[in-house]
């Protein structure tokens, strides 16, 4: 599999891009040269120089700083939320998967509930009812981004259950948890994998549209969307504090969906077909 | 064939919207144009179309806010006070409404009894406060004694409505404007009355669009699409901009009564050094971006008349900031931040009033301005308005940060609400933070008291002087204007001080 | 499964959803951080309200009744039509998605035309040129297209063909001229993932026995690709349009916002802003009953159209 995701480049070109956002991510301490919320409204809207490589926001702050502080933030919000995406996706998917049954029933009834309403539309809701804020901005894309990994969890489980190593190992005397664990977990992973890049950016995005709105991260939050809605109404005068921002968005976004599409591809494509990513 | 088909459908789409163009080349005369934020609506509850946040001229109260603030007559011509606290309003003769019916006490009094019913403030009309006396005469008797109940009706909500009227449909006022139509999230449209009782309007007409992104009201500006922008964004620069004289501030608030850990602004040297760390010049041209002045005054200078000068502010000055607090005994630790005793000087400004974003980037401003002199500031940031004024019950915080609008003619308004201890309608929970006591309370008592105008407006500068310069429980930061956008063909608009009475027959189009 | 069994089951199934999701709406108003009471004497008087007030008008408004006990009274006014009256304007929240709602669908429906408009050209060539450099960068427009934030957009096509051009106008509610560049920027993004889908399927078919047959038979590239490849390629990408209209209603929130388009998506960012409680409750409500509703038909159809189709296919998703 390695030599058919290498033989892509556009996928090789996602991971890399993927791979230094997240350094850039990690290191943010060491690689900015200023303080991203150093406030010095006298250098405001000061072009690019050889202190200030982007030159400077409407208030002096350093806008290289707050693009590779703005990594930290944006990935690190996204990597939250996904694990907790994930987290919850899996459980209810497994759940849902390999009990069967009622629990099956419920459990996809719940999904429905969820999906009943376009995802952005009942994040906006939930965030916006919570109020604006990163806990909100969690708790709401959250309780919304697992019904697709949940989905595509049971099927898989439901797959894989029925296959002969796991009426083997039950012959053994397996537990059901040691089955879940050992056998049908690594089975799920690669499609999860795939199903998690994918996501990343299309949650990148909605973070970012979050944070456009004013729900989400808060000035002087340098995360990327509040970036973008800070340069609003400086659009013609310096419209370079919104294009930044919105560069290295789209640059993630990209990364992460060229990353997925490999990854897809891949993996066995006739398998691979539950896993259709909302962005495709 | 499905190529063909929608490359046609996508030139004939593009060709319709190059046939005709914006309201560039109209001929006059024509209706202006103008872009507001947002419908808003009543202040709550009460859907009343065309009267607030964008005054449309549909309506007018018994008097009206001069550019000086003071009530000027409007339909009422004249007004006296019969003790004990009976206001008696004469009327304009001539006045009719939109619909023929000519003004009668009568329409006054339903007016007052509607609004009444729904809570009104701090006037004190009560259902069955208000009585017609003859046709032309009304008298008003507030709950409470209320000397100052014309210039609070100045205030476009106490607006003279048509008996049986339905604001929320259709709004039938006395003003030189009528409705016409109105479209929910999208514009109201307004045409002149050519029955007005005074000065009719130059135009046929005004449509006021909604337009909630302020960059796409600045666009709309510049493409000529509206001919004026209301609450044009002050951080974008635009030789088109004009601002309105002093309409409004933006203050600290000391807390003085608080509970560990916000007890800290209950030492005056504190507070002392805190104003002098402030720097309103700056302010006034980084966070407001020249729309505003760095008067040391809270409401309108022109508010109170020649009594403003009576407040000084203090003045611009860290190093004597420094000097009180080393010799209050608070020594500069390792990091730069004051210690006294164990105790770091950390103090928490909470910023959400109205909304957290009219501030910024002022509390970054005053970050850095009291890091300067060894503060540490902390910043709690509220959503909105009931966020903060739960907050304000808790009382947890040491600065808090408040802009707001005189959009009346009372002086004694903002003094009486917030830091008057003595006795009140409502509990206050400002004054459980922030009131001083009687040597205030004294001066508000007489300003609300006051019988002629130069009486409260000097108790009311007085009443300032003790909150600003002696206490220094509330610290100015700016004096603020109104921001509009005029497109070149607009001729005789004036930006009054409060956009609420903004006034639109005079303004026409070249 | 017979039809009538199957009729019971995905009703009684839409129903039971329709419920759960009443109840994740109505909880969202006491999810809420404040008290409505407190905010509706705030605003109604400009003075902070005194504890006996507030306490008065939280018994006034039910607000003082278990959750429980409002949930239902809620829900039963709902379902007679009253969801509440708007806490800024009094007015029934019904009304008021009711006399925006259309405006919404018509800015989805013209981005989606849009989309279509751009894609179905740009797929094809790019199918038929394949691997050329302009397939190559129709593709990676294309990408670049799904991964940029929308409304991004807005702000540039506003710069250029309303403001330099003077041709449309920036923003407002009115007819084709006004929806040009809502729909443009809301269509753009939407073009870009059906681009790279109809690219997919069409180069799927391309590869297919009748394809080849057809040009053994001497038919021309172009005539196979765009009278027989292409209708059988759009199956999917019909299907997945109505899937993205939900996408498209999400992302149609800051379009509208910015475009001051009068629909429901930008009144409900001034719902939030305004804590307007009864509204958000009754948008999420309004909004997953035109689904749910929405969802039901199709199915319906499906089933109808092809008996064949297993029940429980995941035809019903939004996003």
């Amino acid at each position: 599999m390695t030599s058919h995701l290498l033989a892509r480049r556009s996928t090789v070109v996602g991971f890399v891009i993927v791979v230094v956002l997240a350094t850039v991510a990690l290191f943010a301490s060491w690689l900015a040269p200023h303080d991203p919320t150093l406030v010095d409204p006298v250098r405001a809207f000061a072009g690019p120089s050889a202190k200030h490589w982007l030159g400077t926001d409407n208030l002096g702050r350093d806008l290289l700083s707050r693009l590779i502080y703005g990594a930290r933030w944006s990935l690190g919000l996204v990597l939250v939320a996904t694990c907790l995406i994930m987290s919850a996706g899996l459980a209810v998917g497994v759940a849902a998967g390999y009990v069967g049954g009622v629990v099956d029933d419920v459990l996809m009834r719940l999904v429905d509930t969820i999906l009943s309403v376009p995802s952005l539309l009942l994040g906006l809701a939930i965030v916006g009812t919570l109020g604006p804020g990163i806990e909100s901005l969690m708790i709401g894309l959250a309780s919304i981004w697992w019904v697709s990994y949940a989905r595509v969890v049971r099927g898989l489980v439901i797959a894989l259950r029925e296959r002969d190593f796991v009426d083997a190992a039950r012959a053994l005397g397996a537990t059901d948890g040691r089955i879940v664990v050992r056998h049908i977990l690594p089975g799920i992973l690669p499609a999860i994998a795939v199903l998690a890049s994918l996501e990343m950016g299309e949650l990148v995005l909605a973070i970012s549209g979050l944070s456009f709105l004013g729900l989400g991260a808060q000035p002087p939050t340098p995360e990327w969307g509040a970036m973008l809605n800070d340069g609003r109404s400086f659009f013609f005068t310096a419209p370079q504090l919104m294009l930044y921002p919105g560069l290295v968005i789209s640059v993630a976004v990209l990364g992460f969906n060229l990353l997925g599409d490999g990854l897809r591809d891949a993996l066995d494509p006739a398998e691979a077909s539950p896993i259709k990513g909302v962005g495709s | 064939m499905k190529v063909r088909t929608s490359a046609s459908a996508l030139l004939v789409l593009l060709a319709a919207g190059a046939c005709g163009s914006p309201a560039g080349d109209a001929r006059a005369p024509r209706r202006l144009v103008v872009a507001a934020p947002g419908d808003g609506f009543g202040l709550g509850g009460d859907a009343e179309l065309g009267l607030y946040p964008i005054n449309t001229n549909i309506y007018e109260p018994l008097t009206r806010l001069s550019f000086d603030y003071r009530p000027e007559p409007m339909l009422a011509t004249r007004w006296e006070l019969l003790p004990p606290n009976t206001w008696r309003f004469h009327l304009r003769s001539g006045v009719r409404f939109h619909d023929g019916s000519p003004l009668t006490a009568e329409a006054v009094r339903w007016t007052m009894e509607r609004m009444a019913r729904r809570g009104s403030g701090s006037t004190g009309i009560a259902p069955g406060s208000t009585r017609a006396v003859d046709d032309s005469t009304v008298d008003i008797t507030p709950v409470f004694s209320n000397r100052r109940l014309p210039e609070q009706l100045v205030h476009p909500v106490y607006s003279i409505m048509a008996r049986g009227s339905d604001p929320a449909r259709h709004p039938i006022g006395t003003g030189p404007f009528r409705f016409a139509e109105y479209r929910a999230s999208s514009h109201i449209t307004v045409t002149r009355f050519d029955g007005y009782w005074g000065d009719g309007s130059l135009l046929p007409g005004i449509t006021f669009r909604f337009v909630p992104d302020p960059a796409t009201r600045v666009l709309s500006l510049r493409a000529r699409d509206v001919d004026i922008v209301a609450e044009f964004p002050r951080e974008v620069s635009d030789p088109r901009v004009v601002r309105s004289p002093v309409s409004g501030y933006e203050v600290l608030n000391v807390t003085i009564h608080g509970r560990r850990p916000y007890d800290l602004g209950s030492d005056r040297a504190i507070r002392r050094a805190i104003a002098a760390a402030v720097d309103r010049v700056r302010i006034a041209r980084d966070v407001w971006s020249g729309a505003a002045d760095p008067t040391p005054t809270v409401v309108p200078a022109a508010m109170l008349g020649a009594f403003a000068s009576r407040i000084r502010g203090v003045d611009h000055d860290p190093a004597a900031a420094r000097a009180i607090l080393d010799s209050a005994g608070w020594r500069v630790g390792a990091d730069g931040i004051r210690e006294r005793r164990g105790r770091r000087l950390r103090l928490t400004l909470v910023v959400g009033f109205p909304n957290p974003h009219i501030h910024r980037p002022m509390p970054e401003l005053m970050q850095s301005a009291l890091r300067e002199i060894g503060i540490e500031l902390h910043i709690a940031q509220v959503p909105d308005d009931a966020a903060y004024q739960a907050r304000i019950r808790t009382g947890e915080g040491d600065l808090w940060a408040e802009a707001g609008g005189q959009n009346d003619a009372n002086p004694c308004f903002l003094t009486h609400l917030l830091f008057y201890s003595g006795p009140r309608l409502r509990p206050s929970g400002y004054a459980r933070l922030f009131a001083p006591g009687p040597s205030l309370d004294r001066f508000v008592d007489a300003c609300r008291n006051a019988v002629t105008r130069e009486d409260a407006e000097r108790s009311a500068a007085e009443a300032e002087r003790v909150l600003v310069d002696e206490e220094i429980i509330v610290i100015p930061l700016a004096a603020t204007r109104r921001v509009w956008g005029l497109g070149d063909r607009v001729r005789g608009f004036d930006p009054h001080p409060s956009s609420l009475s903004q006034r639109w027959e005079r303004v026409s189009l070249r | 499964m017979n039809t009538s069994a199957w009729l019971v089951r995905r009703l009684g199934g839409a129903v039971m959803v329709w419920l759960l999701i009443s109840l994740l709406a109505f909880s969202l108003g006491t999810l809420a951080p404040g008290d409505p009471a407190q905010v509706m004497l705030l605003r109604r008087t400009g003075d902070p309200p005194a504890e006996a007030e507030v306490r008065q008008l939280r018994h006034e408004l039910g607000l003082d009744r278990p959750f429980g006990e409002r949930y239902v009274r809620w829900l039963s006014a709902a379902i007679g039509g009253d969801f509440g009256e708007s806490y800024r304007s009094g007015q029934p929240v019904l009304g008021e998605l009711r006399a925006r709602f259309p405006a919404t669908l018509a800015l989805a429906v013209a981005a989606l035309a849009v989309g279509l408009m751009i894609a179905v050209p740009l797929a094809v060539v790019s199918a038929a040129a394949r691997d050329t450099l302009f397939d190559h960068v129709a593709r990676f427009v294309a990408l670049a297209g799904v991964s940029m934030p929308s409304y991004l957009l807005g702000y540039v096509l506003m710069l250029l063909f309303a403001v330099t051009l003077g041709l449309l106008p920036v923003s407002g509610a009115g007819g084709l001229r006004h929806l040009a560049l809502p729909a443009l920027t809301l269509g753009l993004g939407s073009a870009a993932s059906v681009t790279r889908m109809l690219r997919g399927t069409l180069l799927d078919e391309l590869g297919a026995d009748y394809v080849r047959t057809a040009r053994a038979k001497g038919l021309s590239g172009l005539r196979v690709l765009t009278r027989h490849a292409l209708r059988n390629a759009l199956n999917p990408v019909v299907t997945v349009s109505a899937l993205r209209f939900g996408r498209l209603l999400g992302e149609a929130v800051i379009v509208e916002t910015v475009f001051a388009w009068p629909g429901i998506g930008r009144w409900m960012i001034e719902s939030i802003n305004d804590r307007d409680y009864p509204a958000i409750q009754g948008f999420v409500l309004y909004i997953a009953t035109v689904f749910i509703f929405v969802n039901a038909a199709a199915d319906l159809s499906y089933r109808a159209l092809d008996p064949r189709v297993r029940p429980g296919l995941p035809v019903s998703n939004p996003r």
